[in-house]
């Protein structure tokens, strides 16, 4: 299914600048928690299909095996509103990278450390980006706590297809690396096909002001 | 006679938020890029006196620009108009002889306030 079917020029373009915004500031905090650069590349927007997830995710996320934490957003205006869900995804060869911005011994990066350590930067990344798309859409969005969702994983495991609520969902991928180092985090949101005519009339209202 | 102008972002919106940002009475001729590739082309065909450039982009990003001005030692004068935040890359811009940064999205008065201390308006 073509992705024009569902979100036109204009409305793809104009959420993908307000990821672009949003991101902006996201990799603002991740530079100011490592005190290093962040290299930011323009957001993807996909529409992908449950049943296709699987291949989608290996295409989206170039590692072999990753640890990945999910949290869920949701609009506090009713069951009508914006709702989802965002993937921050490590690839493997991160969690080196990190102990030693964090000024670990890496025999010290336990399972536990390294846990508490994914789930401070997915909080920081979350909080700053969905929080940057929230303002921008003027919608008032509600968090679930992070949850880790697997160390050391196969990218394929980080969704299971047959739990999914959703036949189609908007992805938004939002990478941030670091300069000079092998640290690759991507954020995925998937955004459930039907929280999408609520994002598309947001869309409209934003893009009818120009 | 009007001012070249050139707008060099990759998103139609971004765009248009900096379009309308620009102070009515100022006497301009617009040309639009959506690249840095665009952007160079439109530099040398003289297009851009001022150019507000964008860093994260495809193909060719404002960084890039910036270092192909320097280059190619045209005397354009540029305002990167960023998400990117980090104060770092304000200094990189800054480095590579940005007149200066605006964060987006562009806010009139900020971007009033700049054109006016350059003496640009």
């Amino acid at each position: 299914m073509s992705d024009s079917l569902i979100l036109s020029e204009d409305q793809r373009d104009c959420l993908q600048e307000v990821c672009n915004v949003a991101m902006g500031q996201a990799g603002d905090s991740l530079a100011r928690l490592f005190n290093v650069f962040i290299t930011l590349t323009v957001p993807n927007i996909r529409l992908v299909e449950a049943k296709a997830i699987h291949g989608e995710l290996s295409t989206m996320i170039d590692a072999p095996t990753v640890s990945a934490v999910r949290q869920a957003f949701y609009t506090t205006k009713g069951n009508q509103g914006l709702c989802g869900e965002s993937i921050v995804i490590f690839s493997e060869a991160s969690f080196h990278e990190i102990a030693e911005m964090m000024a670990y011994d890496r025999a010290d990066l336990g399972s536990t450390a390294e846990q508490e350590l994914l789930l401070d930067i997915s909080n920081v990344l979350n909080g700053a980006c969905l929080n940057g798309i929230a303002v921008q859409l003027e919608e008032a969005l509600s968090y679930s706590p992070p949850a880790l969702i697997g160390q050391h994983i196969p990218v394929e495991r980080i969704l299971d297809r047959e739990q999914l609520v959703w036949d189609q969902a908007l992805s938004i991928k939002i990478g941030y690396s670091i300069e000079n180092k092998a640290f690759q985090c991507d954020m995925l949101l998937f955004m459930p096909g039907v929280s999408l005519s609520h994002l598309l009339g947001i869309l409209d209202m934003l893009l009818d002001d120009f | 006679m009007s001012i070249p102008l050139l707008i060099c972002d990759d998103s139609n919106m971004a765009r248009k938020q900096v379009r309308r940002a620009l102070p009515e009475d100022w006497d301009i001729d617009v040309t639009l890029a959506t690249n840095g590739e665009e952007a160079m082309e439109a530099i040398r065909a003289g297009k851009a006196e001022m150019l507000f450039l964008d860093l994260t982009m495809p193909v060719m990003d404002g960084y890039q620009v910036l270092e192909a001005i320097q280059r190619e030692g045209h005397k354009t004068m540029t305002i990167v108009i960023s998400a990117d935040i980090q104060p770092e890359a304000q200094a990189r811009v800054m480095k590579l002889k940005a007149l200066d940064f605006i964060k987006k999205p562009v806010d009139k008065s900020k971007l009033t306030e700049v054109l006016t201390k350059y003496g640009l308006i």
